[in-house]
């Protein structure tokens, strides 16, 4: 069990750095926001089977954290647009 | 024995789980990358936060529940797993449509390659 | 194995924040600067994460993710979005 779940975390290195190549060539903000926000999200997937992997159960707290942060990265973001929209 | 079926049983399908994840990542990625436009990457956006992190999650919960070596605290990490799954099904959806409304609000992102725009179409025979 | 595993990972989140750095302290537009630090406040997090230390991730990520895009986007709302 653990070989192939070691044998499948370099298929999530690849899809983080894909998400950042992305964050680093958007052309608009909105297109950053939204490669952060998959970054975000695949990153909190990702450490819960990290904290499965090395056995420390302490560890699988930090994914529920980060999932709920980055959702309020993305809301700050769309509210400074919308209130650029009206002219505030 | 029938323990022993259990976990066997959690671990394989936490295990198929994971690997949908793992492909579901990949597309995604790929898909974010090669799309021509803003609101046409929401939608590999879409597949990699529902197939790409809501799907591991709940194969590393199973995987979890299965695996008797982490002792009573594998029903913390599967509950844990589970809770960050059903939270990211939840948060992720409404804060990709929070910044799509708001970039089509206030024309952020260009609409280039249209190939089908029904909000656009609505307004023309609003305005009219 | 779960050695490699986890130094190939920090080697990864290592060299991606320094790009992010770099790049968020050249842009010269402010909310793009304020997305690229989140991205490397996020490695950093990983990073903490892989070194067995989840305290600090549970401190860092409101302060990295949360808190501070949030004050930095208020203040560029009652400014200039573009640094001359």
């Amino acid at each position: 069990m653990s070989l192939v779940l070691s044998c499948l975390i370099p298929l999530y290195i690849v899809a983080i750095v894909l998400y950042a190549v992305r964050v680093l060539k958007g052309p608009t903000v909105s297109d950053r926001v939204l490669a952060v926000d998959a970054l975000g999200f695949d990153l909190a997937a990702f450490l819960t089977i990290l904290s499965v992997l090395f056995r420390a159960p302490i560890m699988v707290t930090t994914a529920l954290v980060l999932a709920l942060w980055i959702y309020a990265l993305d809301i700050y973001v769309a509210k400074y647009l919308e209130s650029k929209e009206m002219g505030d | 024995m029938i323990e022993m079926i259990w976990e066997t049983v959690c671990s394989v399908a936490g295990l198929i789980l994971v690997a949908i994840g793992a492909f579901c990542d990949i597309a995604a990625a790929i898909g974010i990358n090669r799309f021509p436009n803003f609101f046409v990457r929401l939608h590999a956006a879409t597949v990699g936060a529902i197939g790409g992190a809501v799907v591991p999650a709940f194969g590393a919960g199973l995987i979890a529940l299965g695996s008797p070596e982490l002792g009573n605290y594998r029903f913390f990490v599967a509950g844990v797993s589970f809770t960050t799954g059903l939270m990211i099904m939840i948060l992720g959806q409404a804060g990709a449509h929070a910044l799509a409304r708001a970039t089509l609000k206030a024309k952020a992102a260009p609409l280039e390659p249209c190939v089908h725009n029904a909000l656009r179409r609505r307004e023309e025979v609003r305005g009219e | 194995m779960i050695d490699l595993i986890a130094a190939l990972l920090m080697a990864v989140a290592a060299v991606t924040s320094i790009v992010f750095t770099y790049l968020a302290v050249v842009e010269k537009n402010l909310i793009q600067a304020v997305v690229f630090s989140a991205v490397q406040s996020t490695m950093y997090a990983l990073i903490y994460f892989l070194l067995m230390a989840p305290d600090i991730v549970l401190v860092y990520l409101p302060v990295g993710v949360g808190i501070y895009p949030a004050i930095i986007l208020l203040l560029i709302k009652k400014t200039d979005k573009v640094d001359e």
